[in-house]
């Protein structure tokens, strides 16, 4: 069976995709209740089906959710956190982490998948200060950044949010090096 | 979306409760429906399966 053609404004399956998979594989429990936070292609949640105890996916892209869906991934269409109550035992992203100005931006659906704002950390912060409302007690959250979107300021946000943080992987790429942070409620603050 | 969903997802405005109208639905989940918030007075579509929990007039360039 041959897969459909990607949608020309989804986020196809790039080098930090295949880098957030290999440290999901690595963490993954077979009791966890998985989000997979901007989905794209749904790559990653359709390759942990099977090893966790129930997958859900979202987007904001409406291209996205319905190629994630043709992929057989349970997904909702929601701008990060905002229709989910959880809570969820690991939660997935790859963000827009690209420093982007407001004159390079395309906006389309493409664009949006990378554009970070012009630091880079935009929607990060939003994800870092609504991930402990839909976090399980204990659970965890693994985040792909990049160098150029400044992983010391992306660990202080999570620390303002009242998560701890260590990188796992890390990964050169031309030009920059990606990491995937492993996330928790630091201990002072779990519920 | 398979019925239970339901219980991890919200309103997306208020975090409320949302009540679930089925339009349609084979064995295994909803086709066609809606998502109800009572406390903010907004659907939410499910079409071909997938909620669409975006407030109103959102999610468009």
């Amino acid at each position: 069976m041959t897969a459909a053609p990607l949608h020309p404004e989804v986020y196809p399956v790039e080098e930090d995709t295949l880098l957030l998979l290999e440290a999901a594989f690595a963490e993954v429990r077979s009791d966890d209740r998985v989000l997979e936070v901007g989905t794209g292609s749904g790559h990653i949640a359709a390759s942990l089906g099977g090893r966790a105890a129930r997958v859900v996916a979202l987007d904001l892209n409406p291209h996205a959710v319905q190629a994630a869906r043709a992929r057989g991934v349970e997904v909702l269409r929601t701008d990060l956190f905002a229709g989910v109550r959880g809570p969820f035992d690991l939660v997935l992203f790859n963000p827009p982490y690209l420093p982007t100005m407001p004159d390079e931006r395309l906006d389309d659906w493409l664009e949006y998948a990378l554009d970070g704002g012009t630091d880079g950390r935009r929607t990060i912060a939003r994800f870092l200060n609504d991930l402990p409302r839909v976090l399980a007690s204990g659970g965890r959250a693994m985040l792909l950044v990049s160098s150029l979107t400044g992983p010391g300021e992306v660990a202080r946000l999570a620390e303002a949010a009242g998560l701890s943080g260590r990188a796992l992987l890390e990964r050169r790429i031309e030009g920059e090096s990606l990491f995937v942070i492993r996330l928790e409620r630091r201990a002072d603050r779990d519920d | 979306m398979r019925r239970d969903l339901q219980e991890i997802l919200c309103c997306p405005v208020c975090h409320g409760d949302l009540d679930l109208a089925v339009i349609t639905e084979d064995e295994v989940e909803v086709l066609e429906g809606t998502l109800h918030c009572r406390a903010c007075g907004i659907d939410y579509p499910i079409e071909d399966g997938i909620p669409n929990l975006l407030p109103p007039g959102e999610g468009a360039f």
